[in-house]
């Protein structure tokens, strides 16, 4: 999911914090906090699941999906009207899942002021591009009800005249299944003119991107979606205020659109009673890499990591003492280490803790077999491609680390240049118009602080085996 | 990629918050000003301004690549990005609106390393190929990389990698690219969509493989492309015919005015080792901004070409011989006398006043009253003796502020493309509203076409037409004549239906603004019928004079075949054309850039050309050829230098030597009533103008007809127009 | 009264450049137009001028007839000097035929008065 890249409001891991003690520390702010009501996350009761049918094995059509809940007094919560459903999301504590975790609630307010005549949209970044984040198109290829009614909650909430879904182009089936569910709804008349017999008029509109992984940014999202090039725009103005076409436009995740009904059904407090504070609810978690059994399960904030993976993947390939590194959020958040996976919880708070960051809850997990270096150069040569090119650090930076990453896996290099690769991502990062840039710096962040000293022995074992070639920066 | 200003798209409320520059000033009331702080010293700023904006006012210059206050901004280049104290990350300054109380800090630690970082960044890939680059001595990027950036290298990858190339574009014959060099600040695509309106330009692939360009094979032409060269930072686009030719710290700089076209732009006259080198554009806000249009820039060669070095004599068999001034002037001076009082002047499109003036004078002396333009103007009602009926009387900043334009037998955008630009810009920020009446031509905004037949005019005159519901409701209407039509029949009907319209639309509106508009076509126009020229040659033609000057008068008003055999004509100008070929006698007289002379512009504004480089071999300034025939004739001008020339302009019209002001006209009712007597029908003849296409732009008076630059335009057009991508539509 | 004393006074007060009166002042340029008078026909070969020693010898009483008018002592004096450069520069071969023939100036033209003059050569 490219909506890692709406990360507008992240703030950047304080790299002087030693993350060892995670658990001790966590525990004491928990005690300073108000008293936890809970002790243990996870592993999520099965009563508690919002998506029903994440593994497609029950019919995703109406039919269905009313069988499982979806659509259930819909029409109910609309009458409630756009501050009811803005407080419930609020008292949720649901934060934005596609990456960077602003409080929803928040954002949907933020467009829920008097109209100056412009009509409102609301868009749905269903661009799940970035590598290891397969969440968004489970649900929209098993559960597309709960994101069409979503779209309908959430656009009632902020008072939307339509709903774009912005889906990616490779994902075929699921835009078929999505155009079915949307056409179903409309001759349902849960949608369209007076949806549900609301009388509130709301139209959903899918549109198939080409493939760009730029594209999961709202902004380039919005410009693709007017049928330009997917170049991200200049904020302020923020999509808030001037979006698409020119209107206040907000955009969302599809996994935090389609929770949005099962809240307002079930009541924000349940659930913001799962996972810790800050970081309630459910989640989606892709678990792929060297595991067992790679899997997409929804499970409860804040589960600790190993539990995570040894529950529902199987374990990690050779056993948890296996394990080199793990990429917790999707490629684009820094990696950790095995000793910072022992601890690592799984939330907004618990992985900020360790230097890196929830993403989107896609956890590439690669054990000792991995080359390190050759898979974060890997990385990089997906962002260098995947850069717009519109501004000049992401442009020229990433193009360059890639070259320098690229000698790094041979080692022919010299171990001074481990610090220029470390400020030339210091100077991509925080210095370009949309999130793409920092996306890109952070693996090469979390390489260099945690790999370095595998760096330098291939530095070294470059150079005594290939003494005639003088190495790069001399 | 280039975002078109939404303006376009957007109500008038979403104008102030996306462009705060622009439109804010049909707000109600004033804003209040916030206070902010540049390097801790305060200043007070209205909302919306942005850091860039309010650093310049304390005046604190933040580099920047992509920002130009002239185009939307693009926040592409990073170059501009500054500290605010507590924000995490740095700042794009360009775009950024000022808030409250924010402390920003231009030359802290955080904005001098963001600033390194990007100047690395951006020469990562700049091939440095300073010493044979044109742009070098000008160019942004070496400036700025001496006053920024770091002062040694990283670049270890390209003994690896290399750096990226690019291949170059072919866009026609004025711009030269080098793509390798381009450092995609997007400049040029925001020029060419914003200004020129034409989105040839755009950017392809993505990343580092991005790259400037038209996507398929095609020209850049518009009438104003030669300005990406100016607005291009680095050398990547720079000027084909100035290739390799000279360094802009070897040249010398004289300020001038072009007069190739009515509008008087403000140019910048390079030479070296007395050759015209280039002409640049020079800013004046009231006439040109920073823009030049093609034909005034790049023509500069037929500066050089087919020049008149020597006075020359008709030999025996028809051929012109060359002969010393002694010889030219008493041949001249014996034909004047035999004369007498038969004898007539014809004054060209670039006759520069004092010369009209000594002319005149002289004339005047020998007791003729036959001074004549080539351009033709109505004689009846108040003919021109009102300044208010040939003059752009709302000037050319006046079309900002215009809400509805209604354009009649013109085609603004080769008859004057500044104008033209102007009007665009105010289409583009302004929601200005255009009517043409006229052929339907592509004027790169949208426009009403009212249609081709006089009677249009009319028909809106006596509100019949829809349109005119437009201008009537229109705060600030205007509307702009091309003076072609007033050469027709029925100028003289036509003049005084737009003059009734306009009065009946100013009437309206009550206050100072003027609404009559005509659009002269050439440079001396103005300062001629100011000087009291008959406009146009029909008096000559019906009376021939025994010796007829030609003051630079090109066009073929009056052809050898018009003039019985015994009338000697003289032939006094700068270039070998159709008036020289048809002469007796020629004089070589100086080009605009060989002399300090005087222009009035379309709006009666006085500009004055100064001497870049001397005339070429026996050539001499106009006026002072007409002083010395005079003396040779016996009718002694009084004047022997240029100041007391132009005291002699200046008792004739003060207005001449007001340099840089525009003189207002009035009597605009009166020059109503008095064409109201005159008036007679329209005909049905349909309007028609000289230039269409981008084809007849080019070349069309002496100078950028000897231009081999404006030659190669035309057949580049030529070429554009056999391609498979030509689209008629938006070409 | 006293000014006019001062005036008249003033020069005898100057200090001398070489010459203390008219009398000495008188020998040094007789002295530097009898050293000029006897190179003459060495220049004339030497350069190969196209004047004979009579034509050269007319033009140095001309050049000396010049400065005839010159009374003030200290005048005088810079005058021989400057003579005394020319001939050094003469005889020592530092100047060209060229230089010696400035003294001759047959190839300048007189500056062109009035319009139509200055008009026809192009210099106004």
């Amino acid at each position: 999911m490219a909506s890692t890249l709406t990360r507008a409001v992240f703030t950047k891991p304080n790299l002087n914090q030693v993350a060892v003690p995670l658990g001790n520390v966590l525990v004491r702010k928990q005690q300073t906090a108000p008293p936890p009501t809970k002790e243990k996350y996870g592993p999520l009761a099965d009563e508690d699941r919002i998506f029903t049918n994440l593994y497609g094995r029950h019919d995703w059509r109406l039919k269905g999906a009313v069988k499982r809940g979806d659509w259930y007094k819909t029409k109910e919560i609309i009458d409630k009207g756009a501050d009811f459903i803005i407080n419930e999301v609020k008292n949720s504590g649901l934060r934005g899942r596609g990456g960077a975790g602003f409080p929803s609630g928040m954002k949907w307010s933020f467009m829920n002021k008097p109209s100056d005549g412009r009509p409102k949209y609301l868009v749905v970044n269903a661009d799940e591009g970035e590598p290891g984040t397969c969440k968004d198109r489970e649900i929209m290829r098993h559960d597309p009800h709960k994101l069409v009614e979503g779209c309908l909650i959430a656009g009632r909430a902020m008072g939307a005249r339509a709903a774009y879904i912005y889906i990616r182009g490779e994902f075929y089936n699921e835009a078929s299944n999505m155009q079915v569910a949307i056409a179903e709804a409309y001759q349902a008349g849960l949608i369209g003119k007076n949806a549900c017999g609301s009388g509130y008029d709301f139209d959903v509109f899918m549109h198939r991107g080409a493939g760009a992984y730029i594209c999961g940014e709202e902004t380039a999202l919005i410009e693709s979606l007017e049928g330009k090039q997917g170049k991200p725009r200049l904020k302020p103005p923020f999509p808030a205020d001037v979006g698409l076409f020119g209107c206040p436009t907000t955009v969302t995740n599809v996994e935090t659109v389609a929770v949005s009904p099962t809240i307002l059904r079930r009541g924000g407090k349940w659930f913001a009673g799962l996972g810790r504070p800050r970081n309630s609810g459910t989640k989606l978690f892709n678990i792929s890499g060297h595991v067992n059994t790679p899997c997409t399960v929804e499970e409860e904030m804040s589960i600790p990591l190993r539990e995570l993976i040894e529950r529902h993947a199987g374990g990690v390939r050779g056993g948890w003492d296996n394990l080199l590194a793990i990429i917790p959020g999707g490629s684009s958040t820094p990696l950790i280490p095995k000793e910072v996976c022992d601890n690592a919880i799984m939330d907004f708070d618990g992985l900020l803790a360790c230097q890196t960051s929830l993403g989107t809850a896609a956890i590439i997990v690669m054990d000792k077999s991995t080359d390190i270096v050759k898979a974060i150069s890997r990385l990089i040569m997906f962002y260098k491609h995947e850069s717009c090119g519109q501004c000049t650090p992401c442009r020229e930076g990433i193009n360059w680390m890639y070259k320098i990453t690229e000698r790094f896996v041979t080692g022919n290099a010299q171990p001074a240049e481990i610090d220029m690769l470390w400020e030339l991502s210091k100077q991509i990062e925080g210095h370009t118009i949309c999130a793409l840039g920092d996306g890109a710096a952070w693996p090469v962040q979390g390489l260099i602080r945690h790999f370095r000293p595998e760096l330098e022995a291939r530095m070294k074992k470059f150079h005594e085996s290939n003494p005639q070639r003088r190495a790069a920066a001399n | 990629m280039l975002r078109v200003p939404l303006s376009k798209a957007l109500p008038n409320a979403v104008k102030a918050v996306c462009s705060p520059k622009r439109g804010s000033t049909t707000l109600a009331k004033a804003p209040e000003k916030i206070e902010v702080f540049i390097d801790d010293k305060s200043v007070m700023v209205e909302p919306g301004t942005t850091v860039l904006q309010a650093a310049a006012m304390v005046g604190v210059e933040i580099p920047r690549f992509c920002y130009h206050e002239r185009l939307a901004v693009a926040g592409n280049c990073r170059m501009c990005l500054v500290e605010v104290e507590k924000s995490p990350k740095p700042v794009a300054a360009c775009a950024m609106p000022v808030m409250k109380g924010w402390r920003i800090k231009t030359n802290s630690d955080m904005t001098k390393k963001a600033r390194e970082g990007v100047m690395e960044f951006l020469l990562v890939n700049h091939p440095l190929d300073c010493p044979i680059c044109d742009q070098g001595g000008e160019c942004d990027l070496q400036d700025q990389s001496m006053a920024f950036g770091s002062d040694r290298s990283r670049f270890t990858d390209i003994q690896f990698s290399g750096k990226r190339a690019v291949e170059d574009k072919d866009v026609g014959p004025l711009i030269k690219t080098v793509m390798t060099r381009c450092i995609h600040c997007t400049r040029c695509i925001r020029f060419a969509s914003e200004v020129a309106g034409i989105d040839d330009l755009g950017t392809t692939g993505r990343g580092s493989d991005m790259q400037i360009g038209t996507y398929v094979e095609k020209f850049f032409l518009s009438e104003l492309s030669g300005n990406v060269i100016d607005l291009c930072p680095v050398g990547a686009l720079t000027s084909k015919p100035y290739a390799f030719t000279a360094r802009p710290w070897e040249t010398r700089k004289t300020e001038s005015v072009d007069v190739l076209d009515a509008v008087g732009s403000n140019i910048i006259v390079s030479t070296r080792t007395g050759e015209v080198m280039r002409i640049l554009p020079r800013l004046n806000e009231e006439v040109n901004e920073e823009w030049l249009s093609d034909k005034a820039r790049f023509s500069y060669d037929g500066l050089k070409r087919q020049r008149l070095i020597t006075p020359m004599l008709k030999g025996p068999e028809g051929e012109l011989l060359p002969v010393e001034w002694e010889d030219a002037l008493s041949f001249a001076s014996k034909a004047i006398r035999d004369a007498g009082s038969e004898i007539g002047v014809i004054a060209g499109g670039q006759a520069d006043a004092e010369a009209l003036i000594a002319l005149k004078d002289l004339i005047n002396k020998l007791g003729s009253e036959l001074v004549c333009t080539e351009r033709a103007f109505p004689d009846d009602g108040a003919g021109t003796d009102l300044r208010s009926s040939y003059l752009l009387n709302s000037k050319i900043t006046g079309i900002e502020e215009a809400d509805v334009v209604l354009l009649i037998g013109t085609n603004p955008r080769f008859e004057a493309p500044l104008v033209n630009s102007r009007i665009r810009k105010a289409w583009v920020h302004n929601e200005l509203e255009v009517g043409l009446i006229g052929p339907c031509v592509n004027l790169t905004y949208s426009f009403d076409h009212l249609g081709e037949d006089p009677n249009v005019i009319e028909e809106v005159l006596s509100g019949k037409h829809p349109f005119a519901k437009k201008l009537l409701n229109a705060k600030k209407p205007l509307i702009i004549l091309g003076s072609q039509q007033l050469e027709r029949n029925d100028g003289v009907a036509i003049l005084s239906k737009v003059q009734q319209m306009a009065k009946h639309l100013s009437s309206k509106i009550g206050s100072e603004w003027k609404v009559l508009n005509i659009l002269q076509q050439v440079a001396s126009q103005v300062a001629a019928l100011d000087l009291g020229y008959k406009a146009g040659v029909e008096s000559l033609k019906e009376c021939p004079p025994k010796v007829l000057f030609l003051l630079g008068a090109d066009e073929c008003a009056i052809t050898r075949d018009d003039l019985p055999q015994s009338t000697t004509v003289i032939y006094l100008g700068s270039h070998g054309d159709n008036g020289a070929s048809m002469a007796d006698i020629v004089l070589p007289a100086a080009a605009y850039t060989e002399k300090q002379a005087t222009y009035v512009n379309t709006e009666g504004r006085a500009q004055q050309t100064l001497v870049a480089v001397t005339p070429p071999g026996m050539a001499r300034e106009d006026w002072k050829i007409i002083r010395a025939i005079s003396e040779v004739v016996g009718k002694k001008l009084p004047y022997d230098t240029l100041n007391e020339i132009r005291g002699r302009l200046e008792q004739v019209s003060p207005n001449l030597t007001r340099y840089g002001e525009a003189e207002e006209a009035n009597f605009y009712d009166q020059a109503v009533e008095l064409s109201k007597e005159a008036c007679n029908k329209l005909d049905c003849e349909p309007l028609e103008v000289k230039y269409k296409d981008l084809e007849d732009y080019y070349m069309t008076d002496p100078i950028s007809r000897a231009s081999t630059t404006m030659a190669k335009c035309v057949q580049a057009v030529r070429k554009q127009k056999e391609s498979k991508y030509y689209d008629s539509g938006t070409a | 009264m006293a000014a006019s004393e001062l005036a008249r006074k003033g020069p005898k007060l100057v200090k001398p450049i070489l010459s203390i009166d008219h009398g000495e002042a008188r020998r040094r340029v007789l002295n530097l137009y009898k050293t000029w008078y006897r190179q003459i026909p060495y220049i004339v070969l030497d350069f190969d001028i196209p004047k004979n020693i009579e034509q050269c010898r007319a033009k140095l009483r001309e050049e000396f007839r010049k400065n005839a008018h010159v009374k003030d002592v200290r005048v005088i004096d810079m005058l021989v000097i400057k003579g005394q450069m020319e001939l050094k520069e003469t005889v020592h071969g530092w100047k060209t035929k060229g230089h010696v023939m400035t003294f001759f100036k047959d190839t300048q033209e007189p500056k062109p008065e009035g319009f139509l003059a200055k008009f026809i050569s192009g210099t106004n």
